[in-house]
């Protein structure tokens, strides 16, 4: 195993630590309103209240037990891996064409594929609404999954690119000339190399699903609601305080995945 | 059989001629080295060759089969790169088991035949490695395994040792050439270093702008250029502008400084005729009272220098004291011998046969 080694002195200047000064001040205050939502979560079952007056876990148990919190929960975490797969099976190959392509008008493909991005979400959701209408699939879980699918597309396609920029590509050429096909280089030599690319854009369409309301309001129904449309909806009409132990779940599950992401990160 | 055969081979971009009806054939088991400077086209043609770039005209041929129309990974090509070009996810057994993979060799051959190219390469005990752990040295010689491992027609290298150091350039170059006659396998090798391509090579291809300027042997090309650019390119040389004054057994010329040379035998020596004449600096001798040369000049020592092994004299011979024109003088270092200082009066000597004739522009004849 090849030892990650620190450079002598690195991290110890007084600029190195003014830096991880600042940087630690940003992040506390981006985190500021989670850490606000975990107390609150532990309040009582009548309202939420900064900082809380009683401690108890009755907000977890109504989450996890008494309502059909855990049925939008489910419903959110396969809509997000569903739709997560499908973005890494089209994006992986279109970032492909794109970057290693030589055929004309690519620019336009990829201009063409990124456009999600730029169009206003509400504008995006709207449309789906009307197509997946004519299709008869507003309201089913298929429906969702197809919305998320090409709402976290365009992202997994940009992270794979940066990622193929990075794969150097007389490897491809080596493995060509060592008698690899098409498809042997790619799922020999690039597919591995582009791994961390991959898990990072996956990662990223993950989370983007999992929090995504708008598009999922405007598909959902009454009966089959994701979490965040679900939160939604109970603060318009519950102002349930179970919000609170929703949010700091989330919050949580958010940490998780980052965590995962570094160690990930520093492995490869 | 030739192992390699080219017919006419161009290629263009756009207005820039990267190759311009190159006919070339490699022998089987010969070590042939592309030499020339940035640009003429080596890498360009060795792309031809492994068929990563489509020709504008033209065709290539391996092993008496016409490859022009054949995708890259069927040609049975091997190919090592200046950068190693190694599969940073695979260990340095999977690297060199690659090719083998890839056409689907069963697993005890894979593992015979990896295990017998590591030995080769004098690097028995890397395989559970990883590339980024070997130093680079090491990882060019894995690419080579990786290379030979598959029994390829032909072995394509585009300066494989560009980016390592003088001394490990010098040791890998020994056991590149070991290899090579220890297997008899074809290679086709390119650098602009000329030491290198004298070194190493059967023979060497001198290009320069996309044209094969001379082709031959080390010691053909090195004792016999056929014109300014292979003189210069290969060695250093001693340049006189000159006119010749007669032809025959030997060229009677005459230089712009008013000397009277001889040189040997050459097919452009019609009287009248502007040329120049060349000598290598270690043809050149100081001369001693006792000896006597088809030429002697009289001249200034302007500097010595010593260069380990050998001793490079500038001498004035009336043409100025810049090194440039000064001439220059190499002899052996040897203890004992007698200094020379600047300032000293000197009779240079060479003989005939040493001096070359060469065309002010284009080449000489083929000899
Ligand atoms: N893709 C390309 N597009 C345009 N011109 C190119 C391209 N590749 C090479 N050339 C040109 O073709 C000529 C030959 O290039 P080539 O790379 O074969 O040179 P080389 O002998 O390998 O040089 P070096 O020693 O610097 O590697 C050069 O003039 C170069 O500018
Ligand atoms: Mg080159």
């Amino acid at each position: 195993m090849a030892a990650v080694e620190k450079p002598v002195g690195s991290a110890r200047s007084s600029g190195a630590i003014f830096l991880k000064i600042t940087a630690w001040f940003g992040f506390l205050f981006l985190l500021m309103p989670s850490f606000i939502v975990l107390p609150m979560s532990f309040g009582n079952q009548y309202e939420m209240v900064f900082p809380p007056d009683s401690f108890s876990t009755y907000l977890y148990e109504q989450f996890f037990f008494q309502s059909n919190w855990m049925d939008a929960t489910f419903l959110s975490f396969r809509v997000a891996i569903s739709s997560t797969i499908l973005a890494l099976v089209l994006g992986v190959p279109a970032a492909y064409s794109i970057v290693r392509g030589t055929y004309p008008g690519k620019r336009y493909v990829a201009m063409f594929l990124m456009s999600p991005i730029l169009v206003p979400i509400i504008v995006i959701a709207l449309g789906l609404y009307l197509y997946f209408a004519s299709l008869g699939i507003v309201g089913t879980e298929i429906g969702l999954i197809f919305a998320h699918t090409m709402f976290t597309t365009p992202f997994v396609i940009v992270t794979s690119m940066a990622g193929l920029r990075h794969v150097d590509q007389s490897l491809e050429t080596a493995a060509t000339i060592m008698g690899a096909g098409v498809m042997q280089t790619f799922f020999k030599v690039t597919l591995p190399l582009l791994k961390p690319a991959m898990f990072a854009g996956g990662l990223f369409a993950f989370l983007m699903s999992f929090d995504e309301v708008v598009i999922a309001y405007f598909i959902a129904d009454t009966g089959r609601m994701t979490l965040p449309v679900k939160m939604f909806n109970s603060i318009q009409w519950e102002i349930s305080p179970v919000l609170a132990a929703v949010s700091a779940l989330l919050t949580v599950l958010s940490l998780v995945v980052c965590v995962l992401a570094a160690s990930f990160q520093k492995k490869s | 059989m030739a192992m390699v055969r080219l017919d006419k081979l161009s290629k263009n971009y756009g207005d820039v001629v990267a190759l311009e009806e190159v006919d070339l054939e490699v022998e089987e088991g010969e070590f042939m080295t592309l030499l020339g400077p940035s640009g003429s086209g080596k890498t360009t043609m060795l792309n031809l060759i492994a068929g990563m770039i489509a020709p504008t005209s033209g065709r290539v041929f391996i092993d008496g089969r016409d490859v022009s129309t054949v995708p890259p990974n069927k040609r049975g090509l091997g190919m090592v790169f200046q950068n190693y070009a190694l599969m940073p996810h695979m260990t340095i057994f999977e690297n060199i088991a690659f090719p083998l993979r890839v056409r689907k060799t069963a697993n005890d051959v894979v593992k015979r035949e990896v295990g017998r190219v590591l030995d080769l390469i004098q690097l028995p005990h890397v395989a559970d490695r990883k590339p980024r752990e070997l130093s680079g040295g090491q990882q060019q010689r894995i690419a080579l395994a990786r290379a030979i491992v598959y029994n390829p027609s032909i072995i394509l290298m585009d300066e494989p040792l560009g980016a390592l150091d003088k001394k490990l350039r010098e040791t890998m170059q020994l056991e590149l050439k070991r290899i090579h006659t220890e297997l008899g396998i074809t290679m086709l090798y390119v650098t602009h270093d000329q030491e290198e391509a004298l070194t190493m090579s059967d023979r060497i291809i001198l290009l320069s702008d996309g044209q094969i300027e001379q082709m031959g042997e080390p010691d053909h090309l090195y004792f016999n250029p056929n014109g300014l650019f292979s003189a210069d390119f290969l060695g250093d040389s001693n340049m006189l502008d000159a006119t010749v004054e007669s032809g025959g057994e030997t060229t009677s010329v005459r230089t712009a400084e008013g000397l009277t040379l001889i040189a040997k035998a050459s097919a452009i020596s019609e009287p009248g005729r502007s040329v120049k004449v060349m000598v290598r600096p270690e043809n050149v001798s100081i001369r001693r009272s006792d000896e006597s040369f088809d030429n002697a000049i009289q001249g200034k020592v302007i500097d010595s220098i010593i260069l380990g092994g050998v001793v490079k004299h500038y001498v004035d011979m009336g043409r100025g004291t810049a090194e440039e024109e000064a001439m220059v003088v190499e002899e052996l270092n040897r203890p004992g011998r007698t200094s020379i200082r600047p300032g000293v009066e000197v009779t240079l000597g060479w003989n005939a046969s040493d001096m070359h004739v060469l065309p002010l522009e284009g080449r000489l004849p083929d000899a």
